[in-house]
C-alpha cells in the first residue's frame, strides 16, 4: 500500500524524495536504477534509454553514463549517506527478439549500470534484468521495497 | 558440433566483445564528461541566477511611462529583455533537460496560438530582420501535447528562420496531420545550414559561421521533441531550408482521459513481484 503521491518518470528523468510516496515508471529496453538509502529513508529512481552520451547533444540523463552520476548526485544533495545507499536494477529487455538486435541496447544499458554502480560502491541488492518483456515498476519511498509486473507482448 | 550450439558460442562471444567495447567506452566518456561538467554547472547557475530578475524586469518594464521622447528608448529596453528573457528561457531549459527535470504537462492545445504568442515575442526579431509570417494549418483541430514545451520548440525553430533566413522574406509554417503525427513544417527563404553537418546542427554549442545565438536552441528543440514522443530534422533545396517537428496527434481532451485510457500505467500492482 503507497501512502502519499507516486510520480510517474518518464525517459531522461530524475526523481529523488523521501517518504511517503512512490517513484513509478515504465520500461522495454530502458534501465530504470532504484537507490534506497534505508537509514535515512531517502529513494530515487531514474530512466535511461541508451548506454552513453557520446558527447553530442545535451548531457541528458537519457544516457546512462549521465543518468547514474546525477540520480546518486540528487541522493547525496537530498541527504543520503553514499556508504548506507542500495541499488535495484530493472528493465534492459531486448525488445526485438525477433529480429536481429544488433545494436543489443538492452545489454549495454545494464552493462553500464553494473559498471557505474561498481565504481561507486553501490551494491546491488536486486535486480530484474534482460528477457523480452517490458516491466512497469513502482518503488516505495517507505522502505524502499519494489513492485515490478512484466508487461504482456501483444502479437499482432 | 551440435546445429544448435554454434548461434549459442556466437552470441556469447558476441556478448564478450560488446562488454569489452562498452568497458571501453565507459572510460573514453568518462574523460569527456568530466571536461563538460564544469561547463554543464555554470549553465545550470547561469540559467537559476539570471531567470527571476528577467521575469521581474519583463513585467516592469512595460508599466514605465515613456514620453513621446524617449519611447525608441523604451522600444530598445523592450526589445533586449525579449531577447535576454528568449536566452535565458533556452539556458532553463538546457538545464532542466541536463539535470533530468523535465516533466510532461499535457493539455489541449491550439497549435496556431502558440505560433502567434511566439511571434509576439519575436516580433522585434523579425522587424529587424524583415521577416513575415505566414501560417497554414491545415490540421485545423486542437492537439493533446505540453504547451511550453511546444512553445519553446516553436521559438527556436522560429527565431532561426528569421536569423538564418534571407532577410526581407517570408517564413512560412505549416501544420498538417501525417498518419498518426502531428508535422509541422517551419520553411525559410535562404542557404542551408550546412546540409553536410548535419549531424552537428542539433549539437549544443556548435553554431554555424555568422552564429546569432548560443548553440543551445537546436540541441533543445531535438531534446524536447523526443519527450513529446516525437522527432525533429530538416532538409533544404537551393532555395529554401525547412524544418519539421512531428509528435504525435492525440486528440482526446486533457490529462485526466489521455492517463485513464492507459491501463497498463495505471493498473494496480496486485499481482507484482517485490523486490
Amino acid at each position: 500500500m503507497i501512502h502519499g503521491e507516486s510520480i510517474f518518470i518518464h525517459v531522461g528523468q530524475i526523481h529523488v524524495d523521501r517518504a511517503p510516496g512512490a517513484i513509478s515508471t515504465v520500461l522495454g529496453s530502458c534501465i530504470a536504477v532504484c537507490l534506497y538509502d534505508r537509514i535515512n529513508g531517502i529513494g530515487g529512481m531514474n530512466h535511461y534509454l541508451l548506454p552513453f552520451w557520446n558527447g553530442n547533444g545535451l548531457q541528458s540523463p537519457k544516457f546512462g553514463n549521465i543518468a547514474i552520476p546525477k540520480l546518486i548526485e540528487s541522493m547525496l544533495a537530498h541527504g543520503a549517506n553514499p556508504k548506507t545507499i542500495e541499488a535495484k536494477l530493472f528493465g534492459g529487455a531486448s525488445m526485438h527478439a525477433l529480429s536481429s538486435d544488433s545494436m543489443m541496447i538492452g545489454h549495454k544499458n545494464i552493462l553500464v549500470a553494473r559498471e557505474m554502480l561498481k565504481e561507486y560502491n553501490i551494491p546491488i541488492i536486486a535486480e530484474d534484468v534482460g528477457g523480452q518483456l517490458g516491466r512497469k515498476v513502482q518503488l516505495n519511498l517507505d522502505g524502499g521495497k519494489v513492485l515490478m509486473k512484466y508487461a504482456q507482448r501483444s502479437e499482432k | 558440433m551440435n546445429a544448435t550450439e554454434i548461434p549459442e558460442q556466437h552470441c556469447t562471444a558476441l556478448e564478450e566483445e560488446v562488454a569489452f567495447l562498452s568497458h571501453k567506452i565507459l572510460d573514453l566518456n568518462k574523460q569527456l564528461i568530466e571536461s563538460e561538467k564544469a561547463k554543464s554547472r555554470f549553465l545550470s547557475l547561469i540559467a537559476n541566477e539570471l531567470n527571476n530578475p528577467i521575469t521581474a524586469l519583463l513585467g516592469l518594464v512595460p508599466h514605465l511611462a515613456c514620453d513621446h521622447d524617449k519611447q525608441p528608448m523604451c522600444d530598445l529596453v523592450q526589445e533586449e529583455l525579449l531577447s535576454l528573457n528568449f536566452r535565458i528561457q533556452n539556458l532553463v531549459a538546457a538545464s532542466e533537460i541536463e539535470n533530468g527535470e523535465v516533466s510532461l504537462s499535457h493539455s489541449s492545445v491550439n497549435i496556431v496560438d502558440l505560433i502567434d504568442e511566439a511571434q509576439k515575442a519575436l516580433r522585434y526579431l523579425f522587424k529587424n530582420n524583415g521577416t513575415t509570417l505566414h501560417t497554414d494549418d491545415r490540421l485545423n483541430r486542437t492537439v493533446v501535447t505540453d504547451p511550453q514545451k511546444l512553445y519553446l520548440i516553436l521559438i527556436n525553430i522560429l527565431a532561426n528562420a528569421s536569423m538564418y533566413g534571407t532577410h526581407g522574406t517570408e517564413v512560412t509554417v505549416l501544420i498538417e496531420p501525417e498518419e498518426t503525427m502531428v508535422k509541422i513544417r517551419v520553411i525559410n527563404r535562404g542557404e542551408s545550414p550546412h546540409v553536410n553537418l548535419k549531424p552537428q546542427i542539433f549539437t549544443r554549442f556548435a553554431p554555424g559561421p555568422g552564429a546569432h545565438g548560443l548553440g543551445v536552441g537546436l540541441s533543445i528543440v531535438r531534446e524536447l521533441s523526443e519527450r513529446l514522443g516525437g522527432s525533429t530534422d530538416y532538409d533544404s533545396d537551393e532555395r529554401s531550408v525547412s524544418f519539421i517537428i512531428r509528435f504525435p496527434l492525440i486528440e482526446s481532451n486533457g490529462d485526466s482521459e489521455a492517463c485513464g485510457s492507459n491501463e497498463f500505467l495505471f493498473d494496480s500492482f496486485d499481482d507484482a513481484i517485490e523486490l
